[in-house]
C-alpha cells in the first residue's frame, strides 16, 4: 500500500503558514544592523543563564588549555642562495688566533651555518701546537653575549657611529689645536697592524718637532695589563741590561725550580710552556725532568710538581738567596729566613740537579729583587744559554706600571690629559685604585672606550666605540720576535660593533667606516704585512693566503746567548724585596675567570677550580691547620656553609668566606683576582652577578645587583714601583657564614688503590708492573682441583658484548702523568655537548651536569701517597678523611667509562641505555622516564639528570644560554638539547666518532687514527686523553691501553670499562712508596701455584685479590 | 553445631550472638559517624591534600625539588616506597598465609589488614610513579605493543620485576580482599532500609544470596586465591630487594637481601596493623572480638621477624668484614660512624633491641607497650630502608662523588601527604565497610573455651575484666529506668573470682537453671535493675536464687525462662522483656 507520508519540522511548516512560505523563499534571514542590535534595549535585560554561562566557561577554559599546549611556532628560515662557503650540517673550519691580553693560542674555530661554535688548539701551525686553556675554549660563548654594547653610544645613548665619529674628530681637533695631551690606555696589544694603526692615529694629531717642542696635540700610549710583569722586565734591565721577557724553552729544562710560577696555568705563556713542560715528563723517556715548586697557594703547577714545598712570599728571597750559594754564588743583604720545611738537604739537592745543567729558575712574583735574584740563579746554573733565550724576546705583557701609577696620580689629582681612550682595559676594576679612577674620570675632557661592554670604565666615559668581539674581527699578532699570527673573522659582526684599529684610522682621517662588511683592518693589515717586507710583492699574494689559511708564521728564532750580567743590578734591586707580615696574602688568578674579563662567561665561572673545586666564587684560602687554629669552619657543604673572614691591608678590606685549601703555606692566604666584577650593577653580562635559589639576581638591602665574590685587585701593592700580587695585612673573623658550592666535597681517595695509581720514576724504571701496576686476580679452583689466582678476565658472570675483534671498539686511554688538571676538557666538553649551565645553588645542591669531571685526590698522612697506604693495620679512614698539611694531589679526569658490563644498561627498565656494537654505552634520551637507576648503580657517577627544564625554568634564566635568544647560537645543531626528567652523560661524542667514520667512508678507506677525536681529547693541552679504535691494532689508543702503566679505575668490579688510565709517575724520592711497591713485587712474584698467603692478612684481600 | 573446647583459650570474648556480631559490625556503618571520625577524616584530609599539592607541585617543576643530587638519585622516594611496600605485607599474609594455616584467629583481623595493605600498597605505587622524571611516559614500563617499533622493555632490569611484582600483588590483594566482603555486603545490603546505600552494597554484593552454592564457591575461590597470594607475599620484597640486591653499589649488593626484606616487612606490616588495631578496636568496640590474645599472636610475629631483621643486620657487618671487599667494609663503617650515624644507630635501636622486648609475657600482653613498640618498629623500619638506600649510595666508590642529601620540604610533604592518605582511605574503609570479616567470624563463634567466657578461667589476660568489659553498674543518684538519668560508670574489675561453693540450700530447679547459665557469687554483682521490666523486687528475687549478673542473665533461653517462671512468679516478664537480649546489649556496654 503507498503510502502518502508527510514529513515537516514544526507545525509551521505543517500548517504551511504564510510566515513560513515567506521564509522558506528566502535563502537568508534579513541581517540585523549592528547597531540596530547593539541599540535594542531589550538585550540589556537578558541574561544568560548559569548553566549556559558554565557552559561558556567550561569551553573557554578548555579552548584555552588546549591551544596553550600548543608547542610555539619556531620558524626556521631557508637558505633561499646558498652561501658559498657554508654547507648546512657541515662544518666549517677556521684557523685563526686567540689573544685576550692574557692567553696566546693559535686557534682553530668551528663554525655551522654560520655560527662559530667551538674553539679548539691549532696543532699543525703555530707554537702553541693545540694548546689551549679553559678560557680560550670558553671565549666563543662570550661573542653571544647579548649583554655587548649593540651601538655605539654617547652618555649612555644609542648613537649612529658616524655621529660619534664626528664628535670625537671634532674634541680632538679642539684638542689638537691646543697642544692638548691624548692617551691611549690599551693592553699589550702585541699587534702589528694595530701599532700602526696607532701610529697612524698618533700621526694625525702631531708631532714633535726637533726641539721637542709640540706640535699639536702630544700622544702617548700606554700599555697596562690587569695581572702585570712589569717587575720582571724591570729587573732584566738591571741585570742583564734588557727590558724584555725573554722566552722560555721548557722542553729542555731537566731540573725545574719554580717559586710560586703557575707556568701550567697563568704565568706568561702556559700555552707554550705545558706542551713543553710535558716532554721531558713522559716515563717512558730515558730521564724525567725534576720540578720543584715553592709557593704559598697550591696552584696547578704546583700540584703537578714531583716535590713541592711551602713558603711565605716574604722567604722567597731568603731560599734564592740560599740556593745562589750552595750553586756557588754569592748574595748579600737579603732579608727573611728560610723556613723550617725546606731544609738545608733540600737546597743542597734542588742545587745538586740545578748546577748538573738545563736547570731553570722562574718566579711568578712582581717584585724587581725577586726577579733579580732568580735572573742571578739562572745566570750561575748556565740556563741562559740554553733554556732561556733573551734574544727571541716575548712580545707579550709589556706593561709599564710606572707609567700607569703616573697617570692614575695624574687624573686623580686633576693633572688629567685632555683625552683618554681606553682599549681593551678597564682599569677602574683592576687597578688598585680605580675606585678612585672612577670618580676622577669624569675630569677629564674626552673619554672613549672601546670596550665591548658597558664595563666598570666605559660607563664612566662619554663615548663608547664598541670593538668586535675577536671571533668577528681582523687582527694580527707577533706574541714572540719570531712568532706572527693572523686572526681572522669567523661570524659577520653581529652588532654595530666597529674594530678599534678601523676607529683609529677614522679618527686619524685616514679611512672611512664600512659598516658590517667592511675592508678598511684587512686591507690596512695586509698593506703593513706587505710594507714589513714579509715577501717580496710578486709573491704577496700566495705568501697572505697562506699565512691566513695557516694563521700564524714562524720565523727563525735567533739562538740564546750569555748576557752580560750585572751582579750591582741585583744588589740594588734586592733592598726592595718583599716583607712579611703576621698574614701575607698572595693573590693569584684561576684557571678559569683568569683576570676577570670573562667573569660573565657562565660555562667559565661553572668550572670547578682545578684545585678547590669551587665554583661560582671567590675566598680566601687557607690551610686546615690555620683554620682550626683560628676557628673556622672546615666542613663546607649543601647545608655547611663557610665562615666568612676580613682581609685587611692597608686601607682595604675585603669580606670573603674561608675555604680549606690543603697546602697553603701557613700564615698565608690566597685570594683570586678577577670577582666581585660589576660593583655597581654595570651591565657586564647576565651570569656576572648572584642568582637567587629560583631565578632572578641577588640584591643587597640597596637593591644593588650582588657582585659574585670580591674584587681582590684592590688589594694590590704599589710601594715598589710594580704591580705586586703578594701583600702583608691581616686576617680576621668577620663571624659570618656563606654558602659555597664545590663540586667535591670529599677530598681525599681514602686510600682505595684502584681508582689513581702512582709510582716513582725509580720504581717505574726498575721494577716490573707488579711493583706499581699490580693486575687484578681472583681465586677459582682449576681443573686438579687446586686453589689458583686466574686474571680478573675469565672471570663472567654473562657474556661480553661482542665488540672486541668486531668493527669498530672506541676506547679512550687517559695519561694520569701528563694530565695536569687544567680543566680545558670540562670546558670544551660542555661546549661540545650543549651540557646546561645550572648556577651556583644547583653546583651547591650537587647537580652540576658535568658530562666529563676533573677529580682531584689529595694524599692524607695516613698515605704514602694518593691511594696508598702507609701502613694496613694502622689505617684509619677517619683520619684518611683529611688531606695532608702539604699533600701530593692527582687530578683524574672521570667520565663514562663506556663500561662492556655496564651496570647502568641492565637496571634500565625500558633500555634507554644500551650497548652499540661499538662499545658505546648509548643514551637514549626520548626513551628515557628518568627513574635514575642508572645513575644510581654506576659506579663512577657520571651520569647526570636533567632535574629541571634547564633551556626554560626560570631558575636558570640568567645563567644557562640556552635560555637567551642570543647565547642558543652556540647551541650544537649535531648534539640534542635535553629536556627535563632524562638522564644524560659522556656520549664519546657520539656525533664526532660519525663523522670521523663518515670522512672516511666518502674517502674509502678504514677509519685510521686521528679521524675520530672527542671533544675532550681536542682540548687537552697535554695530549693525555688519547681516543680511538681498540680494535684497530696499530692504533695508539691500543698501545696505550697495552702498556705497563694502563689500568682500569674499579677494575676488581668487573664492568670492563673502555677507558685506562695510566699510572702516575713522579720523579719523586718516596721511600715508603718504594718500599710498598717492591712488597708488592714480591708477593706476586712468590705466588701464582695455588699457595698464596691470603690469610695472613685476613680482611683486606680476600674477595678480590690484589698484590699490592 | 561446634563443641566448645573447656580448655581453649576463647577468640572471641563474652557471650556473644550471631546477631550480636553482626550487629556489632554494622552499626558503625548503620549509625551516623562519631564527632571523632570526622575530626581524623578532617586531619587526614588535610595532611593528604598538603601531599597532593606537594606532588602536583613536584611534577610541574621537576625532581630537583626534591634534595636529590648526582650522587644521590634515590632518596626518601625510593625509602617510602618499600616502607609503604613493606607495611603492605601484613594483610596478604594475615589473610592467605594464616589462612592455609588454619590460623584462626587471623579472622579478627584479616579484613582491616588486608585493607591497611590494598591502601599502602596505593601509597607505596605513587612513589615509583612520581619519582620518574618524566611521569607522562610511565606506560613505557608496561610491555605493550607500541608505534615506536620494536621497542620493548628491558627484562633484565629489577625496576622492571618491580612493576610486575607490585601491579600483581595489588591486584591479587584487591581481588582477595573484594571476595571475602561479598558476604558482608550482602549482610549490610539486607540490613540497611535507605535506598541509596541499599542499592550501591547491593551492587557491591554482587547478588550474593548465600546459598549453600556461593558458599561453596566462595570457599573455593578464598582458598585458590591464597593459595596464588602466599608466594606473593614473599615475591614481593624479594623482588623489591632486587633493585638493591642486584646493583653493583657496596651495601646494596647484598644476597642477604630477599629474606631479610621479606621478614622486615612482615615485621613492619605487623606493627602497622597493631597501630592500627588497637586504635580501631577501642574506637569501634570491637575488644571482644581483637583481644588481648591477637596482639600477643602478633607480637610474637613481630619478634620473630624482629630477631630475623636483627640476625640480618650482624651478618651483613660481618660479611662486610669478612668479604675483604673494600669498599663493602667501608660502606658499612660509615653507616655505623659516618655521617648519618644517627640514622644507623636509629635503625638498630628501634628494630633490634625493641622486638627483643617482646620476649617478657607482660610485655607483649600489654596493649600500651605494644602500641608504643609497633609505632617505634615501624620508625625504624623507614630508617632501616633511608640507611639502605641513602648511606650506601652517597658514599660508594669514588670519594671525589661522595656526597649528602638533605631532604627538602617537598621530600617531607610528599611522605607526609601519603601517610595522610592512606589515612583518609583507612578511615573511610572503617567508616563505610565491614571492618571485621563478620561472616568468618560467625565461624568462630563456638570455638572458644566455655570456662574463659564464664570469666572464671585462671588466665586474667582473657578474662572479660581485662578487655574492660566487666562492668560495675551502679547507680548514683535514683533509681529510676530511664535511660538519660543512669550513670554508667565501669571500673574495672581487679581480680578474677575464684570458683566459689554456695552456701544456698539449691533445690533441683535452682541447680538446672544455674547449671544452663553459670554460677555467679554476689561480689560479681551487676545492677540487674538496669533491665527494663526488672525491679528492685525482681532484683532481690533473683539474688536469692544465684543470679547475679548480665552474663548469666545473658544466656537465658526458654527453657530457663521457664524454670524461672516456676521458681519464682516471673509470669513470663523475662521472655516477653527479653532479659537474655537486653542483659548481652549491657554486658557490652551497648548504648541501647
Amino acid at each position: 500500500m503507498a503510502t502518502n507520508r508527510k514529513y515537516w519540522k514544526g507545525l509551521e511548516e505543517l500548517k504551511e503558514t504564510p510566515e513560513f512560505i515567506q521564509q522558506r523563499d528566502q535563502e537568508f534571514m534579513t541581517n540585523t544592523g549592528v547597531e540596530e542590535f547593539l541599540g535594542d534595549d531589550q538585550l540589556k535585560e537578558t541574561s544568560t543563564a548559569r548553566r549556559d554561562f558554565l557552559k561558556f566557561l567550561g569551553f573557554s577554559v578548555a579552548a584555552a588549555t588546549v591551544a596553550a599546549c600548543e608547542a610555539p611556532v619556531v620558524k626556521a628560515v631557508p637558505y633561499v642562495n646558498k652561501p658559498e662557503d657554508v654547507t648546512p650540517g657541515k662544518a666549517t673550519w677556521y684557523a685563526s688566533t686567540y689573544y685576550d691580553g692574557v692567553s696566546y693560542a693559535n686557534i682553530l674555530v668551528k663554525t655551522r651555518e654560520g655560527r662559530p661554535i667551538f674553539v679548539k688548539g691549532n696543532r699543525d701551525f703555530g707554537f702553541t701546537h693545540g694548546s689551549v686553556n679553559p678560557q680560550i675554549i670558553g671565549s666563543v660563548l662570550s661573542l653571544y653575549d647579548g649583554e655587548r654594547v649593540q651601538f655605539a653610544t654617547i652618555d649612555g645613548e644609542n648613537t649612529a657611529t658616524a655621529t660619534v665619529d664626528g664628535e670625537i674628530k671634532d674634541g680632538l681637533a679642539k684638542i689638537k689645536a691646543k697642544g692638548g695631551k691624548v692617551v691611549l690606555l690599551s693592553n699589550t696589544l702585541a699587534s702589528p697592524s694595530t701599532y700602526a694603526a696607532i701610529a697612524e692615529f698618533k700621526n694625525s694629531l702631531g708631532s714633535l718637532n726637533e726641539e721637542g717642542m709640540a706640535a699639536g696635540a702630544s700622544f702617548d700610549h700606554i700599555q697596562y695589563d690587569a695581572v702585570s710583569y712589569a717587575g720582571m722586565r724591570k729587573a732584566n734591565e738591571a741585570t742583564i741590561g734588557k727590558s724584555i721577557i725573554p722566552d722560555y724553552d721548557f722542553s729542555k729544562a731537566k731540573t725545574i725550580v719554580s717559586f710560586g710560577a703557575d707556568f701550567l696555568t697563568s704565568w706568561l705563556l702556559p700555552t707554550q710552556f705545558t706542551p713543553q713542560y710535558l716532554v721531558n715528563r713522559n716515563p717512558d723517556n730515558d730521564w724525567m725532568s725534576k720540578h720543584y715548586q715553592f709557593e704559598s697557594n697550591m696552584s696547578i703547577t704546583g700540584s703537578n710538581a714531583d716535590e713541592r714545598f711551602m713558603i711565605k712570599p716574604s722567604q722567597e728571597g731568603a731560599v734564592l738567596a740560599a740556593l745562589i750559594k750552595a750553586c756557588g754564588g754569592n748574595v748579600s743583604g737579603v732579608s727573611g729566613e728560610v723556613p723550617a720545611s725546606v731544609s738545608a738537604d733540600v737546597i743542597a739537592a734542588v742545587a745538586k740537579n740545578l748546577k748538573a745543567g738545563n736547570g731553570l729558575v722562574v718566579s711568578g712574583s712582581n717584585n724587581v729583587g725577586i726577579q733579580s735574584l732568580v735572573n742571578k740563579l739562572n745566570h750561575i746554573i748556565g740556563a741562559y744559554t740554553s733554556i732561556i733565550n733573551i734574544n727571541n724576546p716575548i712580545n707579550l705583557f709589556q706593561s709599564e706600571d710606572g707609567k700607569m701609577m703616573d697617570l692614575m696620580k695624574n687624573i686623580t689629582a686633576g693633572k688629567a690629559p685632555d683625552a683618554i681612550i681606553f682599549y681593551g682595559v678597564n682599569p677602574v676594576y683592576s687597578s688598585p685604585n680605580g675606585a678612585a679612577l672612577a670618580e676622577a674620570i669624569g675630569k677629564v675632557g674626552l673619554t672613549i672606550s672601546l670596550s665591548q661592554f658597558a664595563d666598570e670604565t666605559a660607563v664612566n666615559c662619554k663615548y663608547i666605540v664598541p670593538d668586535h668581539h675577536a671571533l668577528e674581527a681582523w687582527n694580527d699578532y707577533a706574541p714572540k720576535a719570531n712568532e706572527y699570527a693572523i686572526a681572522q673573522p669567523t661570524i659577520r659582526p653581529l652588532f654595530d660593533s666597529a674594530p678599534a684599529q678601523e676607529s683609529f684610522l677614522v679618527w686619524a682621517g685616514v679611512a672611512q667606516r664600512g659598516g658590517k662588511d667592511s675592508r678598511v683592518v684587512f686591507d690596512f693589515m695586509q698593506k703593513t704585512w706587505a710594507a714589513n717586507g714579509f715577501a717580496d710583492e710578486t709573491a704577496f699574494d700566495s705568501f697572505w693566503n697562506t699565512t691566513i689559511h695557516n694563521s700564524a708564521l714562524s720565523l727563525t728564532a735567533e739562538v740564546p746567548s750569555q748576557p752580560e750580567f750585572s751582579d750591582g743590578g741585583v744588589n740594588s734591586a734586592i733592598k726592595s724585596l718583599p716583607q712579611g707580615g703576621d698574614v701575607e696574602i698572595v693573590l693569584y688568578q684561576k684557571a678559569a675567570i683568569g683576570n676577570g674579563a670573562n667573569a660573565a662567561n657562565p660555562w667559565l665561572q661553572e668550572m670547578p677550580d682545578p684545585i678547590s673545586k669551587v665554583t661560582w666564587d671567590n675566598y680566601i684560602t687557607m690551610n686546615p691547620v690555620d683554620m682550626e687554629r683560628d676557628g673556622y669552619s672546615t666542613r663546607i657543604d649543601q647545608e655547611h656553609a663557610a665562615s666568612t673572614a676580613t682581609v685587611t691591608v692597608g686601607e682595604v678590606s675585603l669580606t670573603l668566606p674561608v675555604y680549606p685549601a690543603p697546602g697553603q703555606a701557613l700564615d698565608t692566604v690566597g685570594i683570586a683576582l678577577g670577582y666581585g666584577r660589576g660593583e655597581n650593577g654595570e651591565a657586564i653580562g647576565k651570569a656576572a652577578y648572584q642568582t637567587k635559589e629560583f631565578g632572578g639576581y641577588a640584591t643587597d638591602e640597596n637593591g644593588k645587583k650582588q657582585t659574585i665574590g670580591k674584587n681582590a685587585f684592590r688589594l694590590i701593592d704599589t710601594a715598589n714601583g710594580t704591580m705586586e700580587y703578594t701583600v702583608a695585612g691581616s686576617v680576621k673573623s668577620a663571624g659570618g657564614t656563606y654558602p659555597i658550592a664545590t663540586t667535591q666535597i670529599h677530598q681525599t681517595v681514602m686510600g682505595r688503590n684502584s681508582i689513581v695509581r702512582e709510582t716513582t720514576f725509580d720504581i717505574y724504571k726498575n721494577r716490573s708492573k707488579d711493583a706499581y701496576n699490580p693486575d687484578w686476580k681472583l681465586m677459582k679452583i682449576d681443573e686438579n682441583g687446586h686453589h689458583v689466582k686466574a686474571p680478573i678476565e675469565e672471570f663472567d658472570l654473562w657474556d661480553a658484548h661482542p665488540v672486541e675483534h668486531i668493527g669498530h671498539r672506541w676506547g679512550m686511554t687517559i695519561d694520569l702523568s701528563s694530565c695536569i688538571g687544567c680543566g680545558s676538557c670540562l670546558v670544551a666538553c660542555q661546549s661540545e655537548n650543549n651540557v646546561p649551565v645550572v648556577g651556583k645553588d644547583e653546583v651547591r645542591r650537587g647537580r652540576e651536569m658535568h658530562w666529563l669531571r676533573l677529580d682531584r685526590y689529595y694524599a692524607s698522612e695516613q698515605e704514602a701517597t694518593v691511594g696508598q697506604r702507609k701502613d694496613k693495620d694502622t689505617f684509619s679512614y677517619s683520619k684518611a678523611e683529611r688531606a695532608a698539611d702539604n699533600p701530593k694531589v692527582v687530578h683524574q679526569p672521570m667520565m663514562c667509562h663506556h663500561c662492556n658490563h655496564a651496570p647502568c644498561e641492565t637496571v634500565c627498565p625500558v633500555a634507554a641505555t644500551t650497548h652499540s656494537n661499538e662499545g658505546l654505552n648509548q643514551m637514549t634520551y626520548n626513551r628515557c622516564i628518568g627513574t635514575r637507576y642508572c645513575a644510581n648503580n654506576c659506579p663512577y657517577k657520571v651520569r647526570r639528570f636533567n632535574w629541571f627544564n634547564y633551556p626554560s625554568y626560570k631558575k636558570f634564566s640568567e645563567v644557562n644560554p640556552a635560555q637567551d635568544e642570543l647565547g642558543r647560537m652556540v647551541l650544537n645543531p649535531d648534539v640534542t638539547v635535553r629536556t627535563r626528567g632524562v638522564m644524560e652523560k659522556c656520549s664519546f661524542c657520539v656525533q664526532k666518532i660519525q663523522e670521523g667514520k663518515l670522512t672516511a667512508k666518502k674517502e674509502m678507506r678504514p677509519v685510521k687514527d686521528g679521524d675520530v677525536t672527542t671533544a675532550c681529547s681536542d682540548a687537552c693541552p697535554s695530549n693525555a686523553i688519547i681516543v680511538g679504535d681498540w680494535n684497530d691494532v696499530n692504533s695508539m689508543v691500543r698501545s696505550s691501553s697495552e702498556d705497563n702503566r694502563a689500568y682500569q679505575a674499579l677494575e676488581e668490579i668487573g664492568v670492563k670499562p673502555n677507558i685506562w688510565y695510566k699510572v702516575k709517575v713522579r720523579n719523586e724520592q718516596n721511600d715508603l712508596l718504594a718500599e710498598i711497591q717492591e712488597k708488592s713485587e714480591e708477593k706476586h712474584s712468590h705466588n701464582g701455584h695455588g699457595e698464596h698467603e691470603a690469610h695472613d692478612d685476613h680482611g683486606h684481600d680476600h674477595g678480590t685479590e690484589q698484590e699490592h | 553445631m561446634h563443641k566448645e573446647s573447656a580448655i581453649r583459650e576463647p577468640l572471641i570474648l563474652g557471650h556473644k550472638t550471631y546477631h550480636q556480631i553482626t550487629e556489632d559490625v554494622c552499626k558503625p556503618i548503620e549509625d551516623k559517624a562519631p564527632r571523632m571520625w570526622y575530626i581524623l577524616f578532617s586531619i587526614a584530609a588535610i595532611i593528604g591534600l598538603y601531599g597532593v599539592g606537594c606532588i602536583l607541585y613536584l611534577l610541574g617543576t621537576g625532581i630537583g625539588t626534591w634534595g636529590l643530587n648526582k650522587t644521590v638519585g634515590w632518596a626518601w622516594d625510593i625509602t617510602n616506597f618499600v616502607w609503604w611496600v613493606g607495611i603492605g605485607h601484613a594483610g596478604t599474609l594475615i589473610s592467605a598465609v594464616l589462612l592455609l594455616f588454619r590460623q584462626k584467629w587471623r579472622m579478627a583481623i584479616n579484613r582491616s589488614a588486608e585493607a591497611m595493605t590494598i591502601f599502602a600498597v596505593f601509597m607505596a605505587g605513587l612513589f615509583p610513579l612520581i619519582h620518574m622524571g618524566r611521569i607522562w611516559v610511565a606506560y613505557w614500563v608496561l610491555p605493550l605493543p607500541n608505534q615506536f617499533g620494536s621497542l620493548w622493555v628491558n627484562f633484565n632490569s629489577p625496576l622492571l620485576w618491580d612493576v610486575f611484582a607490585i601491579s600483581t600483588y595489588l591486584s591479587v590483594s584487591l581481588v582477595f580482599w573484594y571476595i571475602g566482603l561479598i558476604p558482608d555486603f550482602a549482610t549490610i545490603r539486607d540490613r540497611v532500609k535507605k535506598p541509596v546505600p541499599k542499592k550501591m552494597y547491593s551492587m557491591l554484593s554482587f547478588g550474593w544470596s548465600g546459598r549453600a552454592k556461593h558458599w561453596n564457591r566462595f570457599e573455593l575461590v578464598s582458598l585458590v586465591l591464597a593459595g596464588v597470594a602466599t608466594p606473593l607475599v614473599f615475591s614481593v620484597h624479594s623482588i623489591v630487594s632486587f633493585d638493591f640486591a642486584t646493583s653493583v653499589i657496596p651495601g646494596w649488593h647484598t644476597t642477604i637481601f630477599p629474606p631479610y626484606f621479606v621478614a622486615g616487612a612482615v615485621f613492619s606490616g605487623f606493627a602497622m596493623v597493631q597501630t592500627l588495631m588497637l586504635v580501631m578496636r577501642k574506637a569501634m568496640k570491637l575488644e571482644a572480638y581483637i583481644h588481648t590474645k591477637h596482639v600477643e599472636y602478633m607480637n610474637i610475629v613481630i619478634m620473630v621477624t624482629g630477631s630475623i631483621v636483627g640476625t640480618a643486620y650482624i651478618t651483613e657487618l660481618f660479611i662486610s668484614w669478612y668479604s675483604g671487599v673494600e669498599y663493602e667494609a667501608y660502606a658499612f663503617i660509615n653507616r655505623a660512624t659516618g655521617p648519618y650515624w644517627w640514622a644507623y644507630w636509629a635503625m638498630m635501636t628501634c628494630n633490634v633491641i625493641s622486638p627483643q622486648l617482646m620476649w617478657f609475657k607482660k610485655l607483649r600482653r600489654s596493649l600500651l607497650f605494644t602500641f608504643i613498640i609497633s609505632i617505634v618498629v615501624n620508625i625504624g623500619m623507614w630508617f632501616e630502608r633511608f640507611v639502605i638506600i641513602v648511606t650506601s649510595v652517597h658514599r660508594d666508590y669514588l670519594p671525589s662523588s661522595w656526597s649528602m642529601f638533605y631532604p627538602t620540604h617537598i621530600d617531607i610533604g610528599v611522605f607526609v601527604g601519603t601517610i595522610g592518605l592512606f589515612f583518609v582511605f583507612f578511615l573511610l574503609f572503617a567508616r563505610f565497610f565491614p571492618v571485621l570479616a563478620l561472616n568468618e567470624v560467625k565461624t568462630i563463634l563456638k570455638s572458644s573455651g566455655e570456662s574463659f567466657k564464664n570469666d572464671q578461667a585462671h588466665s586474667p589476660a582473657y578474662s572479660l575484666a581485662d578487655q574492660h568489659l566487666a562492668f560495675k553498674v551502679t547507680h548514683h543518684d535514683d533509681h529510676s529506668h530511664g535511660e538519660t538519668a543512669t550513670h554508667v560508670e565501669a571500673e574495672k574489675v581487679d581480680e578474677p573470682k575464684s570458683e566459689a561453693p554456695t552456701e544456698n540450700q539449691l533445690d533441683g530447679k535452682i541447680d538446672l537453671l544455674l547449671a544452663a547459665i553459670g554460677k555467679a557469687d554476689e561480689s560479681s554483682k551487676d545492677d540487674l535493675k538496669l533491665l527494663n521490666g526488672l525491679g528492685p523486687a525482681m532484683e532481690t528475687k533473683l539474688n536469692e536464687i544465684g543470679i547475679y549478673t548480665f552474663a548469666q542473665l545473658a544466656k537465658m533461653t526458654k527453657t530457663e525462662y521457664d524454670l524461672l517462671d516456676e521458681l519464682i512468679d516471673a509470669r513470663g516478664r523475662a521472655e516477653k522483656d527479653d532479659w537474655a537480649g537486653q542483659a548481652n546489649d549491657l554486658m557490652n556496654n551497648n548504648e541501647n
